[in-house]
């Protein structure tokens, strides 16, 4: 297991909320309605065990968004909700709701736009603290149970993964769902003692 | 001037921005797609065929010019941030039409007719080739997807208000239905009275012809009375509102006390209640009165369905932790076909206008329904020909 100090873990958290303040503007103005979100908690385990403690690692449907990162880092980052959470965002966000029980094909992209939104700030957060530049791809919509998507690369449950819980705010109702992004170890030393060199120079 | 290994990025500019570009110009002309690439200085070096179609802009009038002097109105909004984005961060970004209904301004050519907005959905991608940075832009059509929707949404709705309609009926229909049973109740029951009364002959002897049809008014009466309770049982079944107060009954009194009570219709078909086994002293969690009202029904369809001169046994026994009361006639049976619809409302296996039994088919369902209510359960087993047995289980009270 990896540990972080309080320091570096409150700065990360700190880094990670200003960029999706500004990913929660983008979101509100396209639907022009208050929508805020917010990284509550940060922590960096192998991928198994992250899915264990978060209870994840189940047979409950959830559904979201991937887009592979490649440069200083490689892997996937997954933005992951309950299935019906997400139906629940999509359809608030898009204020026009559909009585049938899943996702559209078009609310699917509604979707993706959403996730890409929030990924690609989160991706840009940690290229800032890199200082190295990580390419990303486009987004897809992914379903399945936390068991299946988190199986996805099987082989790689001891990866290192950067596992960030995200709260939706709609509509006076709170989300809560959550981005893993994989990173090797030699990154995240990079990643950490960036990390370090920034809170010293405050 | 091109390397062999030519790829889409290092497809130099003059190359593309001419009307009469390679290959690979060609080739990007025959896409479904509108594709252009923006460079680094924000200047648009490709414009493929179907941009030119869409936005009715000629290609010497947009490649080598910026972004933004194409698109002046696309000022400040997201698709122009997201170019930048790819230019500056290499991150790639998707703009659904679903939440950004108006992206490029463009429109189909619609033979002749007035030309359409294209409904859009759009990609913009980094692309870097030989130390450049580039950012491809591509918009896919999706007004045929959007109108598939629109239909989808619109049929989803409908069958929402279908379903609201018809769950309005079936409330109106029940409040009806108990409204109506309730207003023929009160006079039906003074006619009763009346009629009773009169049958009696306390109101003086009447003759002998005249007092057979007052008898018939009477029983009639009676029948149309015993279907209005029925009804009104069923409904508040349905609606929940079935009141039942349970508490510790002795079981062989009220048997005994359903037995007495069907004496006489016994009688009339011309049979005998035989109480064969008890369980004595055996005290169940019921509710008295609708305990009482299964076993009348029990007790009377074995009648009704029993031939002329045949015994009805009656047994109570222990059924692990429930109390079993069984009724078995020797009767015709139950059919097999009809063996699954018994337990529902208005089954009854001769539904034909002349069978020979009166009864509206209500009595199981009601039954059932109370048993379950009850925390017991009613099953039955047959035999045509042979007969058969129906009982019912009931929760034995723990003894105090
Ligand atoms: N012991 C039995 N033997 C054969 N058929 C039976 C027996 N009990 C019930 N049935 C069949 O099941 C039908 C439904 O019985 P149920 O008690 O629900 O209605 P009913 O006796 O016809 O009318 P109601 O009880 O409402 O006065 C009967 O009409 C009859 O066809
Ligand atoms: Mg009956």
């Amino acid at each position: 297991m990896f540990e972080i100090t309080d320091i570096q873990r409150d700065y990360i958290t700190e880094i990670l909320n200003i960029s999706m303040g500004s990913a929660a503007a983008v979101l509100s103005e396209m639907v022009g309605e208050e929508v805020g979100l917010s990284v509550p908690e940060v922590v960096f385990l192998p991928r198994r065990v992250a899915a264990d403690k978060f209870d994840l690692n189940n047979s409950a449907k959830m559904s979201g968004v991937t887009q592979s990162v490649s440069g200083a880092i490689n892997g996937d980052a997954l933005l992951m909700f309950p299935e019906e959470k997400t139906l629940t965002i999509v359809r608030i966000l898009l204020g026009d709701t559909v009585p049938v029980e899943s996702l559209t094909e078009m609310e699917q992209e509604a979707m993706c736009e959403i996730g890409n939104i929030i990924l690609n700030a989160i991706v840009s957060s940690v290229a800032n603290l890199l200082q190295k530049e990580i390419v990303s791809s486009l987004p897809h919509f992914i379903s399945g149970t936390g068991r299946e998507i988190y199986a996805i690369n099987a082989g790689c449950e001891d990866d290192l993964v950067m596992f960030l819980k995200v709260g939706f705010g709609l509509e006076s109702q709170s989300i809560n769902g959550h981005v893993t992004l994989m990173l090797n170890v030699p990154s995240l030393r990079e990643f950490i003692a960036h990390l370090d060199e920034q809170i010293n120079a405050l | 001037m091109h390397s062999d290994s030519n790829e889409l990025g290092a497809v130099t500019a003059e190359c593309l921005s001419s009307d009469t570009g390679g290959l690979f110009g060609k080739v990007l002309d025959l896409s479904e797609h509108g594709l252009f690439l923006v460079d680094s200085a924000r200047k648009i070096v490709l414009w493929n065929e179907w941009m030119v179609q869409a936005s009715s802009m000629a290609r010497r009038n947009v490649i080598g010019r910026t972004f933004n002097e194409v698109f002046p109105e696309l000022a400040g909004t997201r698709v122009a941030s997201v170019i930048e984005t790819a230019l500056d961060k290499r991150a790639a970004s998707l703009l659904s039409r679903s939440l950004n209904k108006s992206l490029f301004p463009l429109f189909s050519a619609n033979g002749g007719g007035a030309r359409k907005r294209i409904e859009q959905s759009v990609i913009v991608k980094p692309i870097e080739c030989d130390g450049r940075d580039y950012c491809l832009v591509q918009i896919t059509d999706v007004t045929p997807m959007v109108q598939r929707e629109e239909v989808l949404r619109v049929l989803a709705r409908e069958a929402e208000a279908a379903q609201k309609a018809a769950e309005e009926i079936s409330r109106f229909k029940s409040e009806f239905t108990s409204t109506v049973s309730h207003e023929l109740r009160t006079p039906l029951t003074s006619i009763r009275g009346s009629l009773g009364l009169v049958s009696s002959g306390v109101m003086g002897e009447l003759p002998l012809e005249v007092n057979k049809l007052v008898s018939i008014a009477c029983n009639n009466t009676e029948r149309l009375l015993f279907l209005i309770n029925d009804i009104l049982d069923i409904d508040k079944i349905e609606s929940g509102k079935m009141d039942f107060v349970i508490g510790p009954v002795d079981l062989m009194a009220v048997l005994r006390q359903a037995l007495e009570a069907n004496q006489p219709y016994g009688e009339q078909y011309k049979i005998r209640y035989v109480l064969k086994q008890v369980v004595a002293g055996v005290v169940v969690k019921a509710d008295t009165d609708r305990l009482m009202q299964v076993l009348n029904n029990l007790l009377s369809n074995a009648a009704k369905f029993s031939p002329e001169g045949a015994e009805v046994e009656i047994s109570v026994l222990q059924n692990g932790a429930m109390v079993r009361v069984e009724v078995k006639d020797s009767g015709a049976g139950i059919p097999l076909q009809f063996q699954s619809r018994i337990f529902e409302k208005f089954s009854q296996a001769d539904g034909s206008d002349t069978r020979k039994t009166g009864g509206t088919g209500l009595g199981l369902s009601i039954s059932k329904a109370i048993m379950e209510k009850m925390g017991g359960g009613i099953g039955f087993e047959t035999e045509e020909g042979k007969g058969t047995t129906f009982y019912i289980d009931i929760c034995e009270a723990a003894p105090a």
